[in-house]
């Protein structure tokens, strides 16, 4: 398996799900041997939980992260010595070349049955090896670089993952969603694209979590955002919604919690919409500190242009929290108590986020209700799917 | 004696609610509700539905002596017919001009009020007795409650009402291997004195009743043709009127009871699934095997009361769901806030004597308002989603919320 990031060393949810698909598969008796590019082959050796001994991994020696961009990469490369440069390439697209050459070039022992890679930059490596192995090629896809660039995408990065789709003898979309982008927007035949929607390791909120939520009236209410500011997670759109609310409860705070480039331009469109007092910028937050923001808010919103799943979502739910979540979303296809607003329509988000705060019945029932789908969504579940994908590809 | 066939269909249609908005509580004046989707559904159904099937159910009314039919129309359909559809309304009119067609009494506004307050609950029957009068020129005097909801008590209440028989579902757990084709009666009890009053005060008929009747559905055999017919995975399909009226000879008892809702033929099951030319085939069937097709009131007529079993339901029954119970309507967190809360309001509502306002109330207690909340088997894909018009629960939720909030300004107003 070709992966970028794992935690500890992770930036978004692409980590998180890479590691509970490879947890799944393990207990589910499917040997794992996973290549993960790194900036250093020294600082990443503490991934403490137990079931990861089992994984064997194998680092390459890279600076690729995910999220790059040739600008960001720009960034990165000028904090390594000069001297190092080299091993690194001097721009993204040889950096990807350098991981590939040693991906393959370090799997040469290993006798895989699937070679299963996740997303683009790891495409071509896969490709390799599944040439080299002789065996079928399996694309995950957890971001398109569509929806990352709302629908402007870097030329080069948009063909890596055309190469893909097309070679792949399977494709694993995250979402029905994301099946869609890539039927309609890369041409790529739907028999070919199997979705199976991530897991969520995340444990349903406890009673007592819940029954301290119930009745509690608020002077303040809490709503919440957590992402990164870009424009794709519908940052504009959270603090349209806050100034419509702000009009009829002036009372309401909201939360937007995560970094990213648009902090500064979303600063001040809310002093222009008169929410200085009303919006909290929260910075990139720690796992304790999300977990805080999940428990205090009275609502969470997920109000993304274009996201491919959602992780942010299920991690809201698991705190008992009610969610209103984007209908450009993979997880919308699976959270059934919740509301779903088009990503355009703030009046309407701001109508949800206001009946959720008058209406406690109608909260008690999304926090209580919507965590069911916690035990649905495995990982172990999950990863069964793409073991039933594997054993197609093996024996087709 | 070959059993008689007993046919009866539900026509309904709610009043589904508008996208509201917070912003729009307490403008004044405030429509709650969706007229153009209201028109929309009701047209197509019309077409679909309501005028071929009635137009058919006339054919075979004219040319068959030995076949007659039923029907509960609700209040809000008979408005919407107003509104929508006087051809529809007039179809219904030439089949009230046979002679050979009853219609049942039920709750004005398909409500529950029957399960929450009497009071209510009278009224809207006497509404509904005054308005089949006035349309059809005929009194009913057999009653069916919203969605086949029954129980001992309200049984009870609907002889005080004044009706000779009551229809309900012939529910396994209260038959105890009994033939629902038998006509069954109610335990004999009291009510307590102060529900007596209520009724007697409110009676939609002259008197009360003597002696009520209740006749249960057959839902095997209705099931066969509701839910069944068009199922390619079921052993009985293809289903063809000649084994159908074999299975309701071999059935026994005195009626066998073919309840069902009426958009089973054209909407449920459409006309290309063969249910019209069905339809069509059985009364000659019928007629050359000597079967009758009767009445509520025909079976009533005929009943033996004094050797009549008693159907003892202490929980209360419906047609609804696996489950048969109140469960589609209630139980969820927001279905039972919403019913607390409008029926808190009943006094209030009452006392202001504005029509507008009791009318609005009164269309915000249509069942189906509560059905589109229901959670039951949400993810599943089930029924309670195939047949809302919203997109969620929560989403029903939320513009009933806002028709709820808005009344309540209205009232402090």
């Amino acid at each position: 398996m070709f992966g970028w990031e794992y935690p500890p060393f992770h930036l978004g949810g692409l980590g998180v799900a890479c590691q509970g698909l490879v947890r799944g598969l393990i207990s589910n008796g499917v040997k794992v041997t996973l290549v993960l590019p790194h900036e250093s082959e020294t600082n990443d050796a503490d991934v403490i939980f137990p079931t990861d001994e089992f994984v064997q991994k194998l680092r390459v020696c890279s600076l690729l992260q995910p999220y790059s961009t040739f600008a960001s990469f720009d960034t990165n490369i000028l904090k390594v010595p000069k001297n190092k440069r080299d091993m690194y390439g001097n721009n993204l697209g040889e950096a990807i070349s350098n991981y590939t050459e040693m991906s393959v070039k370090m799997t040469e022992g290993l006798h895989p049955d699937i070679v299963h890679c996740h997303d683009w930059m790891t495409y071509e490596a896969g490709r390799r090896a599944s040439v080299a192995h002789r065996v079928p090629f399996v694309a995950h896809i957890h971001a398109t670089e569509l929806d990352r660039t709302n629908h402007a995408p870097n030329e080069y990065i948009y063909q890596r993952e055309r190469m893909g789709f097309d070679i792949a003898d399977k494709i694993i979309a995250v979402s029905n969603y994301t099946k869609s982008v890539l039927v309609n927007h890369y041409g790529i035949s739907s028999d070919k694209i199997s979705v199976v929607h991530n897991g969520s390791s995340d444990m349903p909120p406890s009673v007592e979590l819940l029954e301290s939520k119930y009745s509690q009236k608020k002077k303040h209410p809490l709503v919440l955002f957590l992402g990164r500011l870009v424009t794709q997670k519908g940052t504009v759109q959270f603090l349209e919604m806050a100034s419509i609310v702000h009009q009829s409860r002036p009372e309401v705070n909201f939360v937007m919690a995560g970094d990213g480039h648009m902090f500064e331009e979303l600063v001040d469109l809310s002093c222009r919409f008169g929410l200085q007092d009303s919006v909290v910028f929260a910075g990139k937050v720690g796992s304790m500190e999300a977990k805080q923001l999940y428990t205090q808010a009275d609502c969470f919103v997920m109000p993304s242009i274009s996201e491919p799943f959602g992780l942010v979502a299920l991690e809201a739910i698991s705190h008992g929290t009610p969610v209103i979540l984007s209908r450009q979303s993979g997880v919308a296809e699976v959270v059934d108590d919740c509301f779903l607003v088009d990503f355009w329509d703030t009046a309407k988000m701001a109508d949800c986020v206001l009946t959720i705060l008058r209406e406690e019945p109608l909260a008690h029932q999304l926090r209580s209700y919507a965590p069911r789908i916690l035990n649905n969504l495995t990982w172990k579940h999950q990863a069964s799917h793409v073991q039933s994908i594997y054993t197609d590809l093996i024996h087709c | 004696m070959n059993p008689r066939i007993c046919f009866y269909f539900q026509v309904h249609q709610p009043y589904r609610l508008r996208d509201l908005r917070i912003t729009e509580v307490g403008l004044g004046d405030v429509d709650y509700f969706d007229n153009n989707k209201n028109e929309q559904i009701f047209r197509k159904v019309a077409e679909k539905c309501y005028l071929p099937a009635n137009a058919l159910m006339l054919e075979m009314l004219e040319n068959h002596p030995d076949f007659h039919i039923s029907y509960s129309l609700s209040g809000v359909f008979l408005d919407q017919c107003k509104e929508y559809g006087q051809d529809v309304l007039e179809s219904f009119q030439k089949l009230a001009a046979t002679g050979k067609v009853e219609f049942l009494a039920e709750t004005y506004y398909h409500s529950l009020a029957s399960v929450i307050s009497l009071e209510e609950y009278c009224e809207q029957v006497t509404k509904h007795v005054h308005t089949i009068e006035e349309l059809f020129g005929m009194t009913p005097k057999v009653f069916r409650n919203t969605e086949l909801i029954y129980n001992n008590e309200i049984a009870q209440i609907a002889r005080l009402m004044g009706f000779n028989g009551i229809i309900a579902e012939g529910a396994d757990d209260y038959l105890n291997s009994r033939n629902p084709n038998d006509t069954f009666r109610p335990p004999t009890f009291r009510l307590p004195a102060n529900k007596e009053k209520i009724v007697r005060e409110h009676r939609p008929l002259a008197k009360r009743s003597r002696d009520i009747a209740v006749l249960l559905k057959n839902y095997k055999l209705s099931d066969d043709v509701a839910f069944r017919f068009s199922d390619k995975s079921w052993v009985g399909y293809p289903l063809d009127a000649y084994t159908f009226t074999d299975w309701l000879m071999n059935s026994g008892g005195q009626s066998v009871n073919l309840f069902m809702d009426y958009e089973t033929f054209g909407e449920h099951q459409w006309e290309d699934t063969g249910i019209f030319d069905f339809l069509r085939s059985l009364p000659a069937i019928w007629q050359e095997r000597g079967i009758k097709a009767v009445t509520p009131s025909q079976v009533i007529a005929d009943w033996n009361k004094n050797q009549a079993h008693v159907y003892d339901v202490h929980h209360t029954i419906s047609w609804a769901d696996m489950e048969r119970d109140l469960s589609a309507w209630t139980g969820n967190h927001i279905q039972d806030a919403a019913l607390q809360s409008i029926y808190a309001l009943e006094h209030q509502v009452k006392m202001t004597g504005n029509e507008k306002l009791i009318e609005a109330w009164r269309k915000l207690l249509t069942s189906d308002h509560f059905y589109y909340m229901c959670t039951k088997y949400w993810s599943d894909g089930d029924v309670h989603k195939y047949f809302s018009p919203y997109e969620s629960p929560y989403e029903a939720y939320r513009r009933y919320s806002h028709a709820l909030a808005d009344l309540r300004f209205r009232l402090s107003a």
